[in-house]
């Protein structure tokens, strides 16, 4: 079973001497997030995030399937996310980490549990026939804060992502293809993001946003706020760790409010652009079938 | 969709791997990190050689048959490109993420797809390749390879270079072909229906997309270049991608 | 032009004969990325660029990468990873099997007097011992002085950096400035930097340890190296980087 190479003593030492002084190794202040730049593929639903080395590639589908016999009216909506050797050699196919396990679970509950996606709007046939809409999510570089990355490209693709058009004709489901007709967007309701604040110091008094891997590996805890910019929060993890003053986790809920803010604006920026680029194309495109009808 | 366009490539996109390369061509998309030599796992190690181990993971869907398939294509042409014997009781491990594959338009796309995916195949290939070079990993030569579909056309028959899926789907049959950069045949997959003759044809062509070399540009490369089929010349398309790194990484020379 | 006569080799491509040194008196040695087949083919085994010294009859491949392989005589910084009967385990890059060094592999030390290193802790020290068949050994002493040389356990406030193979080579070289293009600790500790007091221990396994009494030096000069290296910076960019950062972490 490869292990996870543990930093040498020297550096742990100097992280938390560093941090007591109000210094990070790369030079970023205690609540600065490393430069995110978020772009999208040339398919629908492809987003790929970049924090500092951190890089996440998410991709969402769809496809016809049958719904839960529990949930007739209810469309299918997964999150799959699965480290591989890619993310680090301590990573193996198939064999999932704790790492992993976690980062999935919280997706599910950001993404998934504040019904971000409206899943009713997937069902096509009530009982019979629904829309599957998957989110691959791959790590591709892991350099600390993938939870903060891989929140922010699940939405960004699924926001992004355009699934075939379908219309009901007699109690006849039809799928056009994307030849005949163009895909429709997701039915979306909010989009919440994931801030990750890490604690060092013998009692977790020194707070840090967007920790690397190398803090990470030193950190006393971590806690998770998923919330979305009119500051509904979504979820809050805290999973074990050093205690945390309550008045401290407050003032971070807070910082993670602006920085919600700045991630849904990033998102909305990027996805108009992307609109403007396809809609270059697109339009013409139009005009074209236009003519040959 | 537009298939063919010049393949592009980018090195070390990944910070945090030994070597990595990012490579673009045909509406194929696909990302790949090379570690190694890293310490093997026990059933894994070989007492007198590196073992290679291919990972290819879908943009979408998790990995079936038809990546283990793939893998094992994958391993076996690369074991003969490194030199394993260099590397006792290690592990040479390579990842390919598939980012993005040219869609049909005329069919909705299935998550769970049994069938061979033949075309992908050398933008697998030729991505490994280019971050196998990125990670320094001592190789016996370089590879390069291209897929090429046969159709039948009002009777006549034609070959298509990077065929794109609608191609595939019409055509009759599919073949890649991957050549060392000593001109021998590293790798040969074929589907469909085909004959001999044909089989030779599109060996012909293949090889000159693949081996066309680059000081040759005047006399035969430029009958080859003129010619409908021509395609890309990848191995012109790898030496000048590798020459840009090793320009950049000996900047202070 | 520099890039004129760069000649660019790929693995498995034919060398021009012309190239390679052809000293009478001496055997041709060949350095990293070449491998000789018998009985007169001499080939290139990685992308790099090809570098011959007719005085010394040697050529090798210039090139740079990130996974270290253990050679003879390379000094590397190695971090502890256990202790084992009479030697320790160390790692010299993550995921790659321990290195061995012998308890007894220091400066004047014997059973009794022999340093006691615990887990994690960084050591300086010299590959006595590399084979592809078996663990690499290390040692903290030449065998053949019976002094450290500056080798040994590394103490004191500092923090380690990982910088690629490439630039570690260049900062260990004699005349770094003038053959390896990297000034960067030069500036930091001169007038640039206004003599930031530091000291450093580069090892050939692509890591840089950065010791100084103040927290904010070491984490301005381990800017400075990674960034030059990342960024693949010249003299002049290094001095503009060096001022830059000098100024932002005042």
């Amino acid at each position: 079973m490869p292990r996870e190479a543990e930093p040498s003593l020297n550096e742990k030492q100097f992280v938390i001497q560093a941090l007591q002084e109000n210094l990070r190794l790369d030079g970023r202040e205690l609540d600065q997030y490393r430069p995110l730049e978020l772009t999208f593929g040339d398919q629908y639903g492809v987003a790929d995030v970049t924090l500092g080395n951190t890089r996440i590639l998410a991709k969402a589908t769809a496809e016809v399937t049958v719904p839960y016999a529990d949930r007739p009216l209810d469309g299918i909506f997964t999150i799959a996310t699965e480290l591989s050797p890619m993310t680090s050699p301590a990573f193996e196919v198939n064999r999932p980490t704790e790492t992993e396990v976690l980062l999935s679970r919280l997706l599910e509950k950001t993404v998934r549990r504040s019904g971000a996606l409206d899943t009713e709007s997937l069902c096509l046939v009530a009982g019979q026939k629904c829309w599957s809409v998957r989110v691959d999510v791959h790590a591709l570089s892991h350099d600390g804060n993938l939870t903060d990355a891989a929140c922010l490209a699940v939405v960004a693709a699924l926001r992004h992502f355009r699934k075939p058009d379908t219309s009901m004709e007699g109690g006849r489901l039809t799928v056009y293809t994307p030849a005949e007709r163009e895909p429709v967007p997701l039915s979306w309701l909010h989009s919440p993001f994931c801030v990750t604040w890490s604690f060092f110091g013998d009692e977790g008094e020194l707070a840090v946003l967007d920790a690397t891997w190398l803090e990470e590996q030193v950190r006393v805890g971590s806690c998770t706020i998923s919330l979305n910019k009119h500051g509904e929060i979504c979820q809050i993890a805290k999973l074990g760790g050093t205690p945390v003053d309550a008045v401290a986790l407050l003032q971070c809920t807070n910082v993670a409010l602006t920085k919600v803010k700045e991630f849904s604006d990033l998102v909305d920026q990027k996805l108009a652009e992307d609109l403007k680029r396809r809609d270059k194309g697109g339009f013409m495109a139009e005009l074209r079938a236009e003519n040959d009808r | 969709m537009t298939a063919t366009t010049a393949p592009e490539a980018a090195l070390g996109v990944l910070p945090r791997s030994d070597g990595s390369a990012k490579y673009s061509h045909a509406g194929y998309t696909v990302t790949a990190s090379v570690n190694g030599p890293i310490e093997a796992q026990r059933r894994d190690e070989h007492a007198y050689e590196a073992h290679v181990d291919v990972v290819v993971r879908p943009a979408a869907g998790v990995g079936g048959t038809r990546e283990r398939h793939l893998e094992s294509l994958l391993q076996s042409s690369l074991s003969q490109l490194i030199l394993v014997k260099n590397f006792p009781r290690s592990l040479i491990q390579i990842v390919l993420q598939v980012e993005d594959s040219p869609e049909n338009d005329y069919v909705n796309t299935k998550l769970v797809q049994a069938s061979l995916n033949l075309a992908i195949m050398p933008a697998l290939v030729q991505t490994a390749v280019l971050a196998l070079l990125s990670a320094g990993v001592p190789m016996r030569a370089t590879a390069t390879a291209t897929a090429i579909a046969i159709a039948r056309q009002d009777g006549a028959q034609r070959i298509i270079v990077d065929p794109s899926p609608r191609e595939i789907e019409t055509g009759r049959s599919v073949h890649v072909l991957a050549f060392t950069s000593h001109g021998g045949l590293l790798l040969a997959e074929s589907e469909g229906d085909f004959t001999v003759r044909e089989w030779d044809e599109v060996y012909e062509t293949a090889r000159a997309i693949c081996c066309r070399s680059a000081p040759a540009k005047d006399g035969m490369a430029m009958l080859l270049d003129d010619e409908a089929t021509g395609g890309p010349d990848m191995r012109h398309f790898l030496r000048s991608t590798m020459e840009s790194k090793v320009v950049a990484d000996l900047h202070w020379k | 032009m520099a890039t004129a006569e760069r000649s660019v080799v790929l693995p498995g491509e034919t060398i021009d004969p012309s190239l390679i040194p052809s000293d009478p008196k001496k055997a041709l040695r060949l350095g990293p990325g070449l491998r000789h087949i018998p009985p007169t083919d001499i080939v290139p085994t990685v992308a790099g660029q090809l570098v011959t010294n007719p005085v010394k009859n040697s050529m090798w491949i210039e090139y740079n990468s990130n996974r270290y392989i253990p050679s003879q005589n390379d000094i590397v910084l190695a971090q502890v990873l256990r202790s084992a009967t009479d030697f320790y385990l160390c790692s010299l890059s993550p995921h790659t099997a321990p290195a061995t060094l012998p308890h007894l592999a220091f400066e004047s030390a014997t059973k009794k007097t022999r340093p006691i290193l615990s887990p994690g802790q960084l050591v300086y020290a010299r590959v006595a011992l590399a084979n592809r068949h078996m663990d690499p050994e290390l040692e903290c002493v030449s065998a053949s002085t019976g002094k450290a040389d500056g080798l040994g356990p590394i103490t004191g406030p500092g923090c380690a950096f990982d910088v690629s193979l490439g630039f570690a080579r260049r900062l260990l070289m004699a005349r770094s400035r003038e053959d390896g293009g990297v000034g960067v600790l030069e500036m930091l500790g001169g007038e640039e930097g206004g003599g930031l007091a530091f000291e450093t221990a580069v090892g050939r396994n692509g890591k840089v340890w950065v010791g100084s009494e103040s927290a904010r030096t070491v984490v301005l000069v381990g800017r400075a190296l990674q960034e030059t290296d990342r960024r693949g910076l010249g003299i002049e960019g290094q001095r503009r980087l060096v001022k830059k950062l000098v100024k932002e972490m005042r």
